[in-house]
């Protein structure tokens, strides 16, 4: 009986000790290297505040890709993380687009998220013009991307009256504020930092067809001369960084999902005889359309192409009624942006290189993924909707596509400072919502 | 648009198996012998393991064991420092045996039924490679009819037609976001029904070294009609496929064993087993309606593999029997086409068994094996999940037979 009762323990420990030896791999011993993430702030624009669906909101906030730095450095001695949430009662912060389904030729139908919002107040501030203000947020902050700023804005110290993201991080209210972004960004010490800045400067000029007065492209020497100061600044007192170049805007699909072809495809339902359609470019030129001009996204929407005007002509199919210039980038506004895009990023890489700071090629990280790239068993791409990359604003990033960007910054900040932080799990992450 | 917008989304491999998938736990006596078994005529076992070899057996008999096995896998990702784990499930191969017929008679009769290939690979549903695969649960069951006869007193020959029974389960997610926030998830499963053959001759020869030379062929495991459901947004649902079919290569065997007894009571047997994994190129899935998503080939490219195994038995008193088996598998898988429902690599084995006869009819052997799969730390070519596995394997059994 005893011996028996010792036997069946044996057969049970073994079994237990046979269950619980699952292998294990060599541990990666934690290091910070030369770096020191005690408190990291993230400079920069929508891109850092997370913004995603053509709106900021709360879902968005959460999954910034510095806010999945900040969780990864904790591995490796990174402090308190606070980005400026809106609260679970306005979480639809800004409003956002949202997929509604697929017309009967597939083409994507959205709809605006309008409930539970954060805005405060719409007011008309002279001489700035119309701002948004949201609910203010009064809390710790690391996360400093404010939607929409560009870095010839970092140093007005009136740019809050302009720019209703900026506005809810100050304590003032508008129109009183007089602090630039550049001096709020580096009030309170810090050891580590993002910055992903100068996108605007370029991308606001192309997603308006290089038609806005207010958006034309920042000078080159004024861009160069700020990135120089900004990073002086952010240096100055010691703290170490990485830097993100400026996207391809080109490749978006913000700019790839309406072709020419495809209108034309669509007109050649109705009426198979058009083979041409006729846009009028930046210099006020109307001519025909070619493969080299690049319609914007909005335009799908837009259901103009077909509607004639007083004189009968109808919209892009006669000289007469040509696509107006903010639906197109014609081929001589995109030389215009590669040539700026080009420029700005030697700025950018130059500097860094001069301060020994990390760099994150965003220009060549998201050409590589958006030309299709399988990213543990998705195939990521900058496909409109199921490329999984880019939100439904074309221009902006999904969770998963933020996650991807977090995993870069993180490889470029451990080769620079010899860390360890860990990779986040990108599969962790969602690419557009179906209905 | 929505097609092309969908078309890479289930472009990425979905169903596999390898030189750990063929699973060879045949015979409790051979398996405590590292599965060494066919250069020696040793029990009913034969029926798998040398058909020729049956004709050879002293007694008939009837045997059937089970051999459960404790699977752990592991894996992590390049740069993460999370490392996570297979699910606890225990898969139950089995084997039947049976040899009818006068053993003083040249011709015998043998039954056997048995389980050489399977997986059953359970991933947490939200793991990171939860887009290339979450489960598999491949099994198959072979019925084999044999004959076997002694051509000579020291040459049999013995053949078997195989009845191949195959049930496919396979679980991954899709890449599509559902209006929860959650991945949609496919599932695929179906059923094969296919025919193979066993053959092998086995020879005494004058120097008292006992050989066999085996052929088991490859069984074409055919989905003709699987299920294939998919939870997808509503708003694509429609379009998706309700059905697939799928063929997978289950390779042709050839083995080489060589028995030799220094004494009454001790046989060594060293079997070398050669496995034509090459025939596996492509894993393919047809769908029967491609309006969301195009049929898939995926790259398998494996390569012909060899496993090595050593074992001796020794009789230690008339009814205990001592085993000990030691063996070597060679991956059949190439650097860049290792995936997670498969995570293969060299292999060693390292077993024990042993025998005890409770009376002259009715004898008990229990075996354990053990395997350590090397790590391997790969990145996939078509889904380029990148990290390393490791995984080990524990394997208890035990067997019941009667002879008569």
């Amino acid at each position: 009986m005893q011996s028996n009762y010792i036997f069946r323990s044996i057969i049970a420990l073994g079994i237990i000790t046979m269950a619980s030896c699952k292998p294990e791999f060599k541990t990666i011993t934690p290091s910070k290297g030369t770096a020191d993430f005690s408190r990291y702030i993230a400079v920069g624009n929508s891109l850092t505040a997370g913004y995603a669906d053509g709106g900021l909101y709360l879902e968005g906030q959460q999954n910034s890709y510095p806010e999945m730095i900040a969780a990864q450095m904790k591995a490796v001695g990174g402090g308190a993380f606070s980005s400026p949430f809106f609260t679970a009662a306005q979480a639809n912060g800004s409003g956002y687009l949202k997929l509604t389904g697929f017309t009967a030729s597939g083409t994507p139908t959205t709809a605006a998220v309008t409930t539970d919002l954060a805005v405060r107040d719409q007011i008309t501030i002279p001489p700035y013009g119309n701002i948004t203000l949201y609910t203010k947020y009064t809390g710790d902050l690391n996360n400093y991307g404010v939607p929409g700023i560009k870095l010839l804005q970092i140093t007005s110290g009136g740019y809050a009256n302009l720019n209703g993201y900026f506005e809810r991080l100050l304590p003032d209210n508008s129109p009183a504020i007089n602090t630039s972004y550049l001096s709020f960004v580096t009030a309170k010490p810090f050891t580590f930092f993002s910055c992903w800045l100068g996108n605007n400067d370029i991308l606001l000029y192309a997603t308006a067809g290089g038609a806005s007065p207010t958006d034309q492209p920042t000078d080159k020497g004024t861009f160069a001369a700020l990135y120089n100061l900004a990073i002086s600044t952010l240096t100055a007192s010691g703290a170490k960084g990485v830097v993100a170049t400026i996207p391809d805007v080109l490749s978006t699909p913000y700019f790839n999902t309406v072709t020419l072809a495809s209108l034309l495809k669509a007109v050649q339902v109705s009426a198979p005889t058009v083979n041409a359609l006729y846009i009028q470019t930046g210099s006020g030129a109307v001519r025909a359309a070619t493969a080299a001009d690049y319609f914007v996204l909005p335009l799908a929407s837009a259901n103009l192409i077909g509607t004639p005007n007083g004189a009968g002509y109808p919209y892009g199919l006669h000289p007469l009624n040509p696509i107006t210039s903010q639906y197109v980038l014609d081929k001589d506004e995109a030389a215009i942006v590669a040539d700026y895009t080009d420029s700005y990023n030697a700025t950018i890489k130059s500097v860094a290189a001069s301060k020994g700071l990390a760099v994150m090629d965003a220009y060549a990280l998201l050409n590589e993924y958006g030309s299709g790239k399988a990213v543990n068993g998705v195939t990521v791409s900058a496909a409109y909707i199921t490329g999984n990359l880019f939100s439904l604003d074309g221009i902006h990033l999904t969770p998963m596509g933020y996650a991807i960007v977090a995993n870069a910054y993180i490889k470029a900040i451990n080769t620079q400072y010899g860390s360890s932080i860990p990779i986040v799990d990108v599969t962790k992450y969602r690419g557009v919502k179906f209905p | 648009m929505k097609k092309i917008l969908l078309s890479f989304l289930l472009a990425v491999p979905i169903l596999g198996y390898s030189q750990s998938f063929q699973v060879n736990l045949q015979g409790q006596k051979q398996i405590g012998m590292a599965g060494a078994g066919t250069g020696v005529a040793l029990d009913e076992a034969a029926v798998f393991f040398n058909p020729g070899a049956v004709s050879f057996l002293k007694q008939n008999g009837v045997q059937g064991g089970i051999s459960p096995i404790l699977m752990r896998s592991s894996f992590r990702e390049n740069g993460s420092n999370i490392t996570e784990h297979n699910e606890n499930k225990v898969p139950t191969p089995f084997q039947g045996y049976a040899v009818f017929g006068s053993p003083a008679d040249r011709l015998r009769f043998g039954m056997g039924v048995y389980t050489p290939f399977g997986g059953d690979m359970y991933w947490k549903p939200d793991w990171t490679g939860k887009y290339t695969v979450t489960s598999l649960d491949l099994r198959s069951i072979y019925f084999q009819p044999t004959l076997s006869y002694k051509i000579t007193d020291h040459i049999g020959i013995g053949a078997g037609l195989v009845y191949s029974q195959g049930h496919v389960d396979l679980k991954r997610a899709v890449p599509l976001t559902l209006n929860n926030g959650q991945s949609s998830t496919a599932e695929l499963e179906g059923d094969t029904h296919d025919f193979g053959w066993n053959a092998g001759i086995y020879l005494e020869t004058e120097v008292g070294i006992t050989i066999g030379i085996t052929h088991r062929s490859e069984v074409n495991a055919n989905v003709k009609s699987g299920d294939a459901t998919f939870n997808v947004p509503a708003a694509l649902s429609a379009t998706f496929p309700t059905k697939f079919t799928a063929s997978l290569p289950l390779p042709g065997t050839s083995t080489l064993g060589l028995g030799f007894h220094p004494s009454d009571k001790t046989i060594i047997d060293f079997d070398v087993n050669w496995v034509q994994w090459s025939k596996y190129k492509n894993l393919a899935f047809n769908y029967n309606t491609n309006a969301a998503i195009p049929n898939s080939v995926s790259p398998r490219n494996y390569h012909d593999a060899a496993t090595l195994r050593l074992g001796i038995q020794n009789q230690t008193t008339a009814k205990l029997a001592l085993r000990a088996g030691v063996g070597y598998a060679f991956s059949p898988v190439n650097d860049g086409y290792v995936t997670p429902e498969v995570p293969d690599a060299n292999r060693v084995l390292l077993s024990a068994g042993i025998g005890y006869k409770v009376t002259n009819r009715f004898n008990i052997d229990a075996s354990f094996l053990y395997e350590n799969v090397k790590k391997r730390n790969e990145t996939n070519i078509e889904s380029g999940l990148s990290g390393e596995f490791k995984t080990v394997a524990y394997i208890p059994g035990i067997s019941l037979s009667y002879k008569w």
